[in-house]
């Protein structure tokens, strides 16, 4: 029972890696592109990482360490390429192109 | 479980191909974000195969400074375009 659900998780982790891909080889704007793959790539890891919490529960520190890690940073990665692609003028606050 | 693996490498083909035939800089960040979150799971994935934890801790330093690492080449990516 517990293989089965592991594996269960694996195959939804791994369908949610290549539906997040799918996006990226098509012709979109990044933005579009990022939502997709980052929302893709952090749940599919996130349950494959449950996937394997459930295989090994003897490691669950790594595993969750991993987690949280997963969850915090790449959503923090998300953002930070959202802020720097953008071409906006009202993203220039940090520094005004006449100080550069 | 080796076929889960093999699976696994053939989804992170698909940023590298992305990567490497992509000009725009910002496509090319997100195919290797997108690599090296997936490199991380496949090392900790691959550390849960052989039983060895040491790889785990690295799978989990890889997603962590990975992630951090990319953060700033982004941001100095959008200093070089102000210039």
């Amino acid at each position: 029972m517990i293989d089965v659900l592991s594996y269960l998780f694996f195959g939804v982790g791994i369908f949610f890696w290549f539906w997040g891909t799918s996006h990226l080889v098509g012709k979109r704007s990044v933005l579009f592109k990022l939502h997709s793959l980052s929302v893709a790539d952090t749940l599919g890891s996130i349950l494959i990482v449950i996937g394997l919490l459930i295989k090994i529960p003897s490691r669950w520190p790594l595993l969750t360490l991993a987690i949280i890690s997963l969850a915090i940073w790449n959503t923090m990665l998300g953002y930070v390429l959202a802020h720097c692609s953008s071409d906006e003028a009202e993203n220039q606050k940090e520094f005004p192109t006449e100080t550069l | 479980m080796n076929l889960l693996l093999i699976a696994m490498i053939a989804a992170m083909l698909i940023p590298m191909y992305q990567a490497l035939k992509d000009d725009d800089i910002w496509q090319k960040m997100l195919a290797l974000g997108s690599i090296s979150s997936k490199a991380g799971i496949m090392t900790l994935f691959i550390s849960v195969l052989r039983d060895d934890w040491m790889i785990g801790a690295v799978g989990a330093i890889i997603l962590t400074v990975g992630n951090a690492g990319l953060m700033l080449l982004a941001h100095i990516i959008k200093r070089m375009d102000d210039l």
